[in-house]
C-alpha cells in the first residue's frame, strides 16, 4: 500500500528506488488567495504551509485589465545568507500584500495572478508557479468581498 | 437456522462491510491528506528517451544524452535557485573525478538560464555537463517519475541504458558511492 512507503528525503538504499519525500503539490504548499478590499484595492495573499518556505525576490504581482499604480510593496522576509546569490529574504507562515490598482472600478471583475518560487524543508525546491484569482471589487462604501482562493479547499474525499 | 440469528448474521456482515468502506475512505483520505509520494517508481524501465534527448551546453553546443550510453550515467535536474541542489554538487565533482574513468558520468540538466548555469559552472569548477533546459526541463523531469517537477531530481542509468534508480531531494554521498560502485 502506498502507506507503507518511506518518507524521508535522501534516504536511498542502494540499488532500491529511493523513499520519495511526501511533498505537498506547489499550489497548497504556497496557497494563493485575494479579497477585493474597495473599489481600487484588492489584497493578495499567500498562506505557507508549515515546513515550506517563499522567496521575496521570486514574488510577482499583476492585475488585469485594470493595472497597478506602482510596483507592490512587499512585507520585509527573514534574512537568509546564500552562498551564491548573498542574502536573500524568505517568507514562511502568512504574508498579505496590498495592491493599488491604477484606477477605482466598482463592480469590476479583476483578475490578480502571482508568481512564486519555494522550497520545502525536507530538501527540494519547485520550480516557478503563476497562480491567478479573479475577483469583483466591491461598490463604494461596500464592505470587502471574501477572500477567494486559487485552490479551493478539497470537496469530497475523492477528488 | 432461526430467523432472528440469519438476520443478526446479515446485520454483522454488513456492519462490518461497511466499516470496511469508512476505514478504506479513511484511508484515502489521510493518504491523500499527508500529500501523496512525490515520485513514481520507474526503477528497472527504458531510459531510451532520456538517452534521446539533446540540450544545449553552456557554451550553446548541441549534446545528446546518448554519446554516453554504455556508462554509468547520472543526470541531476538542478538549478542555480535551488539550494539543496547546490550544496550536493561539490560530492557530484568529487566522484566524478575519482569514477570517471571507471565509466561514471555525471550530467547536469539544469531547469534554468544559460548565462546563470556558465556562472555556477566557474565557480563550483565543475568536470562535467551541465546542459540548459529551461523550465521545459521540469517538464521532461515530470516524464521520469518526478511528479511534481521539484528539484534535485537524479535518475542513475546503466550501462545496458535501463533506468537504475530515481531519486528527489538530495543523495547522500555513501548512498551514490553505493549505488554507482554496483553498477561500474
Amino acid at each position: 500500500m502506498a502507506l507503507i512507503v518511506a518518507s524521508s528525503v535522501g534516504a536511498g538504499v542502494a540499488g532500491t528506488e529511493a523513499a520519495a519525500p511526501k511533498l505537498l503539490e506547489p499550489e497548497r504548499a504556497f496557497a494563493f488567495s485575494v479579497q477585493a478590499v474597495d473599489e481600487r484595492t484588492v489584497e493578495a495573499r499567500f498562506t505557507i504551509a508549515s515546513g515550506y518556505y517563499l522567496y521575496r525576490e521570486k514574488l510577482k504581482f499583476s492585475v488585469e485589465p485594470t493595472p497597478l499604480t506602482a510596483a507592490p510593496v512587499l512585507p520585509a522576509g527573514k534574512i537568509k545568507e546564500d552562498e551564491f546569490f548573498g542574502k536573500v529574504e524568505t517568507y514562511r507562515g502568512q504574508i498579505a500584500v496590498p495592491l493599488a490598482l491604477a484606477s477605482a472600478e466598482p463592480g469590476r471583475k479583476v483578475t490578480v495572478r502571482a508568481e512564486s518560487q519555494g522550497c520545502a524543508d525536507a530538501g527540494v525546491c519547485y520550480p516557478p508557479q503563476v497562480q491567478s484569482v479573479t475577483v469583483t471589487l466591491p461598490l463604494p462604501g461596500a464592505r470587502p468581498g471574501a477572500p477567494v482562493a486559487a485552490v479551493p479547499a478539497r470537496k469530497s474525499w475523492f477528488n | 437456522m432461526p430467523n432472528a440469528m440469519k438476520s443478526r448474521r446479515w446485520r454483522v456482515a454488513a456492519g462490518l462491510a461497511l466499516a470496511g468502506v469508512i476505514a478504506l475512505a479513511g484511508g484515502i483520505y489521510v493518504r491523500r491528506d499527508a500529500g501523496e509520494s512525490a515520485t513514481v517508481n520507474l526503477r528497472g524501465s527504458d531510459a531510451a528517451a532520456l538517452l534521446g534527448v539533446a540540450l544545449p551546453d553552456t557554451k550553446g553546443r548541441e549534446q545528446s544524452l546518448g554519446q554516453w550510453k554504455g556508462k554509468v550515467l547520472v543526470v541531476n535536474f538542478w538549478a542555480t535557485w535551488c539550494a539543496p541542489c547546490r550544496e550536493e554538487m561539490p560530492e557530484f565533482v568529487k566522484a566524478q573525478q575519482d569514477l570517471g574513468a571507471r565509466g561514471l558520468q555525471f550530467v547536469g540538466i539544469a531547469v534554468d538560464q544559460a548565462d546563470k548555469v556558465a556562472a555556477f559552472e566557474t565557480e563550483l569548477g565543475l568536470n562535467y555537463p551541465s546542459l540548459v533546459g529551461g523550465f521545459g526541463a521540469a517538464e521532461l523531469s515530470k516524464t521520469l517519475g518526478n511528479r511534481l517537477g521539484a528539484l534535485p531530481f537524479t535518475v542513475i542509468v546503466d550501462r545496458s541504458g535501463h533506468v537504475a534508480h530515481t531519486q528527489l531531494g538530495p543523495i547522500k554521498a555513501t548512498d551514490l558511492r553505493s549505488i554507482v560502485g554496483q553498477l561500474l
